[in-house]
């Protein structure tokens, strides 16, 4: 979660597997670059160029591992010193040994006077990575109060505020998201301080409780610092999705109510459909009365629920991998008729779901796309996306155009022994 | 365009159109300290260029048909090598978890374990199960051998005798802070041949070949020269239609793919007359197993690629088999040999950096060689007793003297090749990032290539993966350094 946050060295406390397989994989996107070669700022963004990682080894299992960490820390600041910090993860061994990493990043402050952050958020403490997202969310919260307390001056002074701040929470940037969000935020005339977590700043962090409205977009994951800063700093929040057209009417019209700039909100909501209108008749044209499967992370899947209707598809099953209770409850309210709900499957049960249901696509994650694939169903990566944004007015249509592509490719039809 | 064309609104907004304003996180470029470079001198590790054990074996436990990875450990270590099965080969991967939670650090992963490996019997009728540790069961003291003993039991009571001692178990103990995913996949080697291989008294006049990580077209142009010679072989792990099959449904349920190699061919493999172990580092300890256990030789390395080293491999398998080398195979090498004298010019001398796993950064090591490229950098992610010495005895028959990594950092391999340029990078896609910042053209091969698509179907090894490298090289160098009007005559 602290993935996405472009100026900091993160730091992996593990063995080395644990920091190579999360290098670079998500599509957290940035801005911030580091210089490749003198004048030439190219190749991928600072956040996703370094994978720094302490490389437990047996030694550091039997004696514990918090010297090398802080060894590693210091290291990692000489060599980067464009950074402003550190944020530093523990993982399931570093958690089993019992390495004090808090007591690390206090040294670390003390003699870098760098910005320190850590996450202890082994996965095996939790049922899944939501868990790690909360303990993550509570840790970070506290750190950020600490600093705000030792450091005011890093608190945002009065005159650089404005009466329209909002800050988006729960939102990574996946694919040049808030590319498509943040024109819009302009447009409706609230100004965005920052995002937790999507091309944030380390500074943006310390800066989190500075906001008149946090605006919540993943809302699993994220509810809990937006909770947490509204008990302790008394900042509301309001839930919004910036997926599939209605909900980002929807959540316009939420953010503008809060300011009182409902009519910016209606004007920017006429235009932006106005213009998307052709190409999302020419694709809800093709895809209406499509059945689709979905499989994706808790939050998402009741907001993909709407977005299929949007497209005049039906959606007939879904599962979660990460829901609560009370995402269940929400699917349940807004399921059509006859949907199969699965919870938490196991990969022979989406085999099975599959079989089922025979859905004429399934919405997935990287892992699921292959195996629908080859049982002849097409797929879509829809966690990750395939080629987004897929945020907002246009990136709907993104997704429109992603869906039709892989049902509408040839090769389907080439296929042998597909029953029709 | 023709008016009456009805024009498709084809997307919302093209990558290209969001116009990225690319900000530095500093005003100015900062050389990084030249002191803190060499992996040597710091504790901490930039971009490492190997994972953890339990993708060795996991990836073993896919090579076997039917067979399940079984992780004992948390969910993470298994869904972040699933994703990066999933990218490298585009292909499903299936591996079972133990699912640990808080109570699996407190009481052990026992019941998990039973409970876990019943249900997924249960379930998926696997006809071997790898069971791999992790990091945590290994902290844990998770006591495996009698965890399987139980597991088995609880099979047995549950599904009969026969039904409930079907399914293998084969341990592979790997707690990755002990070694990197070569070592994982070396240990399964061992592990399944020590569990499954039976005595040495019905030979079968069959050779065994580990080829170690390779990807599906080499074991498909493995199978090729050994159809070309007549050899029956077993190949233990095959992944070649595992992790490369076809588009054909509908497929039965719970989805296996139809290749991998069988447990009776395990099994066999104590009978056979010679192992060959392509790669040192990933299936010497299976190869020394079967020649020490059964008195079965072993020849272990070189991986076969380029032209001596594919000699090599032939000559060997043809002298315990008795076989002759056939005339398709040497026009083969004469091709591949023909195909170099024709490049010549655009390979003499040109300075290449090379990095991989050990056996393949060695491989492409020779190859270059014989190419009349210069290594001037060779790095292996893993450390291992040997390669320093490998290296050093390739390049001195052809006089150079490259900076040897011997389980280095990428971090130090792009360091250092800032002051010591060079034309061309071999390696996985982990080198995209060193070659855009080096502007170099990167060639790609070896086990982590995920950002560009078809590699895993071609083959590096043999005469004609020889060949493929080739081609993939020269037309790297030209695409990036040549003019237009170089190009149209070659
Ligand atoms: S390094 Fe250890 S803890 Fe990390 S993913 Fe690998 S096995 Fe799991
Ligand atoms: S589950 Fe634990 S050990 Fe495994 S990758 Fe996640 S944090 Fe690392």
């Amino acid at each position: 979660m602290g993935g996405p946050i472009t100026d900091a060295i993160q730091i992996v406390h593990a063995p080395v597997g644990c920091a190579y397989y999360t290098w670079a994989t998500r599509r957290h996107l940035s801005d911030q670059y580091a210089w490749s070669l003198p004048g030439k700022l190219d190749n991928v963004a600072f956040n996703r160029r370094y994978c720094v990682v302490t490389d437990m080894e047996e030694k550091d299992v039997v004696f514990g591992g918090s010297k090398k960490l802080l060894k590693s820390a210091l290291e990692s600041i000489k060599l980067f010193p464009e950074a402003t910090g550190v944020i530093m993860y523990t993982t399931c061994t570093s958690g089993l040994i019992g390495d004090d990493i808090g007591s690390v990043a206090k040294q670390i402050e003390q003699e870098t006077g760098k910005l320190v952050f850590f996450a202890e958020a082994p996965g095996c403490s939790g049922v899944s990575q939501s868990k790690g997202h909360h303990v993550a969310n509570r840790q970070f919260f506290g750190q950020i109060n600490e600093i705000r307390r030792k450091q005011p001056e890093r608190v945002t002074p009065e005159e650089e505020r404005t009466p329209y701040d909002i800050i988006l929470v729960g939102e990574y940037n996946m694919d040049w998201d808030l590319k498509v969000i943040l024109p819009l935020m302009e447009k409706i005339g609230v100004r965005v301080l920052s995002t937790f977590t999507g091309n944030a700043r380390m500074m943006d962090l310390v800066r989190l409780p500075d906001t008149k409205l946090n605006v919540v977009h993943c809302q699993r994951s994220a509810t809990y610092i937006a909770d947490m800063i509204k008990e302790g700093y008394d900042i509301p929040y309001v839930k919004a999705s910036f997926f599939g057209i209605q909900q980002t009417n929807k959540a316009l019209r939420t953010i503008t109510r809060h300011f009182g700039l409902d009519e910016l909100a209606e004007k920017v909501i006429a235009e932006e459909t106005a213009r998307i209108q052709p190409a999302l008749d020419w694709y809800r044209e093709r895809l209406k009365g499509k059945t689709v499967a979905i499989y994706v992370g808790g939050p998402r899947v009741w907001h993909w629920i709407k977005l299929m209707e949007e497209l005049g598809m039906k959606v007939v099953a879904g599962a979660c991998t990460f829901a609560h209770e009370d995402d269940y409850e929400k699917i349940n309210s807004r399921a059509p008729d006859g949907m199969l709900i699965i919870d938490n499957p196991n990969e022979f049960e989406v085999e099975e779901l599959l079989e089922t249901c025979k859905p004429d696509i399934f919405l997935c994650g990287l892992k699921e796309k292959f195996l629908g694939r080859k049982m002849g169903i097409p797929t879509l990566n829809s966690h990750s996306y395939e080629k987004g944004p897929y945020a907002g007015y246009v990136g709907f249509i993104n997704f429109a155009r992603d869906i039709y592509q892989a049902l509408g490719a040839p090769v389907w039809s080439l296929v042998n022994g597909k029953e029709e | 365009m023709s008016s009456n064309c009805q024009p498709i609104p084809i997307e919302g907004i093209a990558y290209n159109q969001l116009k990225i304003e690319k900000k530095p996180i500093v005003p100015e470029y900062v050389p990084r300290d030249p002191v803190l470079v060499p992996k040597a001198n710091r504790t901490v590790v930039v971009n490492p260029s190997r994972t953890c054990m339990p993708f060795g074996a996991m990836f073993a436990g896919l090579g076997m048909h039917r067979g399940l990875p079984f992780v004992q450990g948390a969910q993470g270590c298994t869904t972040y090598v699933r994703y990066t099965f999933c990218r490298i080969f585009q292909e499903p991967a299936s591996i079972a978890n133990a699912s640990f939670h808080e109570d699996a650090a407190v009481f052990g992963g026992r019941k998990n374990f039973i409970e876990g490996m019943r249900n997924l019997i249960v379930r998926y009728h696997p006809d071997v199960v790898t069971v791999v540790t992790t990091c945590s069961s290994e902290i844990i003291g998770d006591d495996m051998v009698s965890f399987i003993k139980a597991a088995r039991k609880r099979l047995i009571k549950e599904l009969g005798e026969e039904e409930g001692n079907r399914p293998k178990l084969v341990l592979v103990n790997t707690p990755s802070f002990a070694g990197s995913h070569i070592v994982g996949y070396d240990r399964a080697s061992r592990a399944f041949l020590e569990t499954l291989a039976q005595d040495h008294s019905k030979p079968n006049n069959r050779i065994n070949i580990l080829p170690g990580m390779v990807m599906p077209g080499d074991l498909r142009e493995l199978k090729h020269m050994l159809r070309e010679m007549g050899v029956d072989a077993y190949i233990l792990f095959d992944i070649s239609d595992v992790f490369d099959t076809p588009l054909m449904p509908p497929q039965t349920l719970p989805y296996y793919p139809e290749g991998g190699t069988r447990v009776a061919e395990v099994e066999d493999m104590g009978n056979s007359i010679a192992t060959f172990a392509l790669c040192q580092n990933e299936g010497g300890l299976g190869a020394r197993y079967l020649e020490q256990k059964f008195e079965i030789p072993a020849f272990i390395g070189p991986m076969p690629m380029g032209v001596k080293n594919t000699d090599l491999f032939l000559k060997r398998v043809s002298e315990v088999t008795g076989r002759e080398i056939p005339k398709s195979l040497k026009d083969e090498r004469g091709r591949l040999l023909d195909f170099m004298a024709d490049t010549l010019h655009h390979t003499m001398m040109k300075r290449v950096a090379i990095f991989g796993d050990p056996d393949i950064a060695t491989g492409i090591t020779r190859f270059a060689c014989e190419l009349g490229m210069e290594p001037v950098a060779v790095m292996s992610g893993t450390k291992t007793k040997t390669f320093t010495a490998d290296i050093e005895g390739i390049v001195g028959e052809f006089g150079f003297k490259p900076l040897i990594l011997n389980g280095s950092d990428l971090f130090e391999l792009e360091e250092s090749l800032k002051t010591m340029p060079v034309d061309v990078i071999i390696g996985n896609s982990k080198g995209a990032d060193i070659a855009k910042e080096l502007q170099v053209p990167l060639v790609r091969a070896g086990l982590f290539v995920y950002d560009r698509v078809g590699y895993h179907k071609r083959p590096v090894i043999g005469y004609r993966g020889g060949e493929r490298l080739l081609a993939d090289l020269v037309n790297a160098i030209m695409d990036f350094s040549y003019p237009e009007e170089r190009t149209q005559q070659l």
